[in-house]
């Protein structure tokens, strides 16, 4: 079963369309018509496939369109040309604000996170305790997030994100988060998940990981897929 | 829009409501008495520099001016949250697909939370003045279109945000002259060039048909009613079709 099927699919941005405005600039750039744009092409013709239980790896420089092809997938940007089609659930972390609130305590933001992520409250509350667990942050339950490290808040992220039941997961550079301890039970989860027939999406820029983790690996540069059977 | 996806969408409000709820009073039930503050000092200013003058021929002054304050809070407060809503949000709006109607939605509901409060006030004070509260079982039902038109509105205004970037600037000033414009501590009796403006306000329509049915216990008159039924329906229906357009370029524009 393939979980992402990509034919041809395509996505500009027009650079130099001045967004953010305010109201009297949008009027002087009305009327004296300077406003350069500029279009780029972020994904050209991309073709891709991901199967039901594969985790695909996806590298490339800065700017080659990685995360715009996650956030594609995700239906985050809508795309220009070509088909996408895509099967089961989809939870994208493309980087740790999805909705954490540091002034709120860690409770708080489980029910709120999670309900970003499509999760409903009575599938929260049964999950609850295990993504505490997961997390390995059991005494911090009551703690407002402002008092949480960088580390801390990955971890937490990454624990809600694997309990809202994704079948297709997408991360961005979010993976091997936390302690040696937490890399290896997040390791464990995700293949977990896989084998219960989930595709995981993966952008990095660490080899070592994208080698110890994905069944195949996309090398992509200036919106386009250069290697697309890449075996780690 | 199926049932499943409204009852989703209402639930993710719900969610983003009370958690900006508990942001706002931190923890502490002293909280609840800043959504009473502005309120009550509005109210109490007004009361006091009016009461005399514009005021003198108003039958039940402080329940037509408290009723008019309240109501503009609220329609207020929650167009000011939804004009910067996209900007506050720009870094969730790139990460996550979610329903985006629901960021509007719960300023709505969170401003309609404390707005609640604000009733109970009225409700004492209108104890306080031996007023008959029967008419206020009417105002549940007005409130049900108020909402449909805040909502709509803030729709609408939060789409405007991703094309001028300070429109909370401008909004903020915008809204000071609606509340100079709609009648809320005067009376339009007697005014025509304001009461045909006015006609096209629709906070005006609302505002009254809830002091006739709640303060004066009387059956407003017709073109109110079909007034706060269109505008309420006419505004939600046209927020989300606007709304149901562009939140497919809120990821790339903010």
């Amino acid at each position: 079963m393939q979980r992402i099927i990509i034919e041809n699919l395509s996505k500009n941005f027009r650079i130099g369309f001045a967004k953010n405005q305010s109201v009297l600039e949008r009027f002087y750039s009305f009327f004296s018509g300077k406003e350069p744009q500029k279009t780029i092409c972020a994904l050209d013709n991309v073709c891709l496939k991901v199967d039901s239980g594969e985790i695909l790896g996806i590298i490339g420089k800065n700017g080659s369109g990685k995360s715009t092809l996650l956030r594609v997938i995700a239906g985050i940007y809508k795309y220009d040309a070509g088909k996408l089609e895509t099967s089961g659930k989809i939870v994208s972390l493309i980087n740790l604000y999805i909705g954490l609130s540091l002034r709120l305590n860690m409770k708080d933001n489980i029910f709120l996170t999670s309900s970003l992520l499509g999760m409903g409250q009575e599938d929260i509350k049964k999950s609850f305790d295990s993504i505490v667990e997961f997390s390995g942050l059991k005494e911090f339950t009551e703690t407002k997030l402002y008092q949480f490290s960088m580390g801390m808040l990955q971890r937490l992220v990454f624990s809600i994100a694997i309990h809202a039941n994704p079948e297709i997961l997408l991360l961005d550079e979010i993976f091997e988060v936390g302690d040696e301890d937490f890399r290896q039970k997040s390791g464990n989860k995700i293949v977990e998940l896989v084998k219960k027939g989930a595709s995981v999406v993966l952008v990095s820029h660490d080899m070592e990981m994208i080698k110890r983790h994905c069944n195949r690996v996309i090398l992509m540069d200036k919106g386009k897929i250069i290697i697309n059977n890449g075996y780690a | 829009m199926t049932f499943q996806k409204i009852k989703s969408v209402l639930g993710l409000s719900w969610q983003i409501a009370k958690a900006g709820f508990k942001l706002r009073n931190e923890g502490s039930y002293l909280g609840i008495f800043w959504y009473l503050l502005n309120p009550i000092l509005m109210f109490t200013l007004l009361f006091f520099v009016f009461f005399d003058r514009l005021g003198s021929n108003i039958s039940q002054y402080a329940l037509y001016l408290l009723m008019g304050v309240i109501m503009f809070n609220f329609f207020q407060s929650s167009t000011l949250d939804s004009s910067k809503v996209i900007k506050e949000n720009n870094y969730l709006i790139k990460s996550v697909n979610f329903p985006r109607e629901s960021l509007v939605f719960s300023g709505v509901i969170r401003n309609l939370l404390s707005h609640f409060f604000e009733v109970v006030l009225f409700f004492v004070l209108a104890l306080f003045f031996k007023v008959s509260l029967i008419g206020i079982i009417w105002y549940f039902f007005i409130l049900i279109f108020f909402v449909f038109f805040v909502a709509g509105f803030s729709l609408i205004l939060c789409c405007l945000e991703l094309f001028f970037y300070d429109i909370d600037n401008i909004w903020n000033f915008a809204v000071r002259i609606l509340w100079l414009a709609t009648p809320i501590f005067y009376a339009i009796e007697g005014q025509t060039r304001l009461f045909y403006a006015n006609l096209l306000n629709p906070l005006y329509y609302f505002v009254s048909i809830s002091r006739d049915l709640v303060i004066y216990n009387k059956m407003p008159e017709l073109y109110l009613v079909v007034g706060s039924l269109l505008f309420g329906i006419g505004f939600l229906l046209v927020g989300l079709f606007v709304f149901n357009k562009l939140k497919g370029k809120f990821a790339e524009l903010v």
